[in-house]
């Protein structure tokens, strides 16, 4: 058993941060929010040039070949700086799928994506909108029981405005000429765990999300003076912010053990990424919560950086999968006959 | 990462089964499941004895390295050690103060001679220990000790006097590890010592404490010119806290695994009776069940993450150990509130007269004091916003 990460994977880690927050400032953050299409090409490039775009493609078609136990740190560092591109969604969700279905499209689209020229998104019918499908080439699109691909003029888009200005949120529908690439149980396998892919890239940013939201409020207190002294010295104020640290380090293993299920396993990972699910997202939420009221009336402006992160936090919540879907898997997890829980089932 | 167990750990877990398949039966068979959380002060005679057998099949101390009698198993037969403890169903260790934390700190700070005197009957299990720490002025405040040592050059022994009180197992006890003040002087953590006193002597008055559950687990000790050797002291006069703060990291290290194992077996008895009452049917009880499971998976992962990339003897767990009191106390002390929403009206209605509590009653009373003995709550979030957020201090009055 060894439940560490590697040298070189806390490496990588630490240059990606060191790039994220250099480049992704809360400034660049607003300024994306005021533009046109809200995404950012140049970073987008910058992020393709550091093979972050290819992690996850395989070395064949010009990427790095790398698992989700690779990815799962960065991830956490996307949601460090609240990157508003959508790179854990290409390389958590929309490249092992595409690997998945194989063949031309996985020939054709892989290499591009690893190289930057192409954006590929998922829609499923579990997250109703898609995001920043206005800037997609290829949409992969659960109707039903099947999966389609799409090119952007074979669908129709309705905006969707979201709290978090950094998403972009689009009602797609097929309008003609899309291609069916997988239908029944192959279809339901590659939504099953693009589902799964995608609530591990939530829960994984909501960790970096909550650790921002943490060192924020930290500083904050720890410089405002009221009463002659720091407020962060009242217990009042650090029981807030002690409570939040808890739960982001218990949430920490969860997230771990479900990106090494995923890498190994794929098929028995429901629970674990549930688990983890649950359990960051809860994290970053209580974050938010405790990290606004110490704050105080600073905490409610616009001006402030702790909305950024919050606001990315309460949609991640809530997409790929909502609280209540994965608190009901869990549960009926550990309902069911025979359910693998005690001594010997440690990592079952 | 790699999270599963090899073969030869898979074949370890099969001789651990083994042994405790054939050996917890007979006049021990009654000890399975007694001696948990709120019921450690049923069968002392019967699990004191139990200890011993263990000891034989060489059960005691697994972790410890094999030059001080230990059974020098990795982190991984730790790990299944006290799974399939906990699996057989067997008794709380009577001994696990003297396994769990004097022993380790006797190894980690003791002297050669220390070593030889005190580990071979903590390996034998025939040599219990309590914890002299808490005083009734030294509460959350722990460095208020007063109790006092003195050297009496005349006798050659360190003499004690002072009260401790909360002394878990004390009164079965061969031994009790002490803090107490060495430099009359001082205040607050200087000037305090570390000593390992024998229990059985004339200077010791041991007075049990009735628990809300009407049992007796703790007591009051009295230390009236009590003696302990010269070499009784653990590291210099002056260096007790240092040493006292050393333990916290063993408890919250390795020892850890096995607490885990008693939850899991107190959440299997609710889940057990959720499913037989239909309990399991009011989604609001589904939900806390699975909440309660998923957080002592995050234990134990969260253990396994700390041990695997850490070693316990250099205190580096220290800094992510901070956390672990606050968040198994207060789960702990919701699932208790999780069994008695599971009994339902049933909850109210005692086993027997007189006062005669089921485990689950037992369990809720005693969770109260989670929150509570070592360290309380509000103490654990200083601590962890204070030594692990790194917020400032708050002011305190000067010291006298």
């Amino acid at each position: 058993m060894d439940f560490t990460f590697t040298e070189d994977q806390l490496l990588f880690q630490e240059s990606v941060r060191d790039f994220l927050v250099n480049e992704v400032t809360p400034e660049r953050i607003r300024r994306c929010w005021e533009s046109g299409t809200g995404r950012d090409p140049e970073l987008w490039g910058q992020l393709a040039e550091l093979g972050l775009t290819g992690m996850t493609v395989p070395e064949a078609f010009g990427g790095l070949g790398m698992s989700e136990v690779d990815f799962v740190l960065l991830a956490q560092e996307c949601g460090y700086v609240a990157l508003p591109e959508p790179l854990v969604h290409t390389v958590l969700v929309a490249v092992p799928m595409l690997a998945e279905l194989g063949g031309a499209l996985a020939a054709e689209w892989l290499p591009k994506i690893a190289s930057g020229e192409a954006l590929v998104v998922v829609g499923l019918e579990e997250n109703q909108l898609v995001e920043d499908a206005h800037v997609a080439d290829l949409l992969l699109l659960q109707q039903g029981d099947s999966l389609f691909a799409a090119s952007r003029d074979q669908v129709d888009l309705r905006y969707n405005e979201s709290v978090d200005p950094s998403r972009k949120l689009y009602a797609v529908t097929v309008s003609s000429g899309a291609t069916e690439v997988a239908r029944a149980a192959d279809a339901q396998a590659l939504i099953a765990r693009a589902l799964n892919r995608g609530a591990l890239g939530s829960a994984a940013q909501a960790l970096g999300l909550a650790q921002r939201m943490v060192e924020i409020s930290v500083q904050y207190t720890s410089e405002r003076q009221q009463f002659g002294q720091a407020i962060g010295a009242f217990q009042a104020v650090k029981h807030h912010m002690a409570n939040v640290a808890v739960r982001l380090e218990y949430a920490k293993a969860p997230v771990y053990r479900a990106a090494y299920e995923l890498a190994v396993s794929g098929e028995r990972s429901g629970r674990a990424v549930s688990h983890a699910k649950l359990v960051a997202c809860e994290a970053a939420n209580l974050a938010a919560k405790n990290c606004i009221q110490v704050h105080g009336a600073m905490g409610y402006t616009w001006e402030v950086d702790l909305h950024i992160f919050m606001k990315k936090a309460w949609a991640l919540a809530n997409t790929w999968g909502d609280a209540g879907f994965h608190k009901s898997r869990v549960a009926d997890d550990i309902f069911a006959d025979n359910a693998a829980l005690g001594a010997g089932a440690t990592f079952a | 990462m790699k999270l599963s167990f090899s073969a030869e750990d898979e074949q370890f877990r099969a001789e651990v089964a083994g042994w405790l398949q054939d050996n917890l039966k007979g006049e021990f068979a009654r000890l399975r499941y007694r001696g948990g959380p709120g019921d450690e002060h049923t069968y002392p005679e019967e699990r004191k004895v139990w200890e011993q057998k263990l000891a034989e099949g060489g059960w005691t101390c697994v972790g410890w390295p094999k030059e001080y009698g230990g059974k020098g198993c990795s982190i991984e037969q730790q790990v299944i050690f006290f799974e399939e403890y906990a699996r057989a169903g067997a008794p709380g260790r009577v001994g696990h103060i003297g396994e769990g934390l004097a022993g380790p700190t006797i190894i980690a700070f003791g002297t050669e001679a220390q070593k030889q005197k005190y580990l071979p009957g903590i390996v034998a299990g025939t040599e219990l220990w309590c914890q002299g720490y808490s005083e009734p002025g030294a509460g959350s405040d722990l460095a208020n000790v007063k109790t006092k040592a003195r050297f009496d050059e005349v006798r050659g022994k360190w003499v004690l006097n002072g009260q401790k009180v909360w002394t878990s197992l004390a009164h079965e006890s061969d031994y009790c590890f002490v803090i107490a003040r060495t430099d009359p002087e001082s205040v607050a953590h200087r000037g305090l010592g570390f000593f390992l006193v024998k229990m059985d002597q004339p200077g010791i008055e041991i007075r049990p404490i009735e628990q809300i559950t009407g049992t007796s687990e703790f007591n009051e000790v009295f230390f009236d010119d009590a003696e302990c050797d010269a070499g009784d002291i653990v590291g210099a006069p002056g260096d007790g806290w240092k040493v006292a703060m050393g333990l916290l990291g063993f408890e919250r290290g390795v020892s850890t695994l096995g607490q885990q194992m008693q939850f899991q077996n107190e959440l299997d008895d609710i889940v057990a009776l959720a499913r037989e009452n239909g309990a399991a049917d009011i989604s609001d009880i589904r939900q806390r069940i699975a909440r309660a499971h998923a957080e002592l998976k995050i234990m134990r992962y969260n253990a396994m993450r700390m041990l695997s990339g850490h070693s316990v003897s250099d205190g580096s767990l220290q800094k992510e150990a901070l956390i672990y009191k606050l968040f198994w106390a207060s789960w702990h002390r919701s699932l208790g509130e999780l069994a008695m929403d599971v009994m339902g009206p049933e909850c109210e209605i005692l086993e027997g007269a007189p006062y005669e509590l089921s485990r689950l009653q037992a369990m809720y009373l005693f969770v109260r004091s989670d929150t509570i003995y070592g360290g309380t709550n509000q103490i654990q979030r200083n601590i962890i916003a204070e030594r692990g957020l790194g917020m400032p201090k708050e002011p305190r009055p000067a010291l006298k």
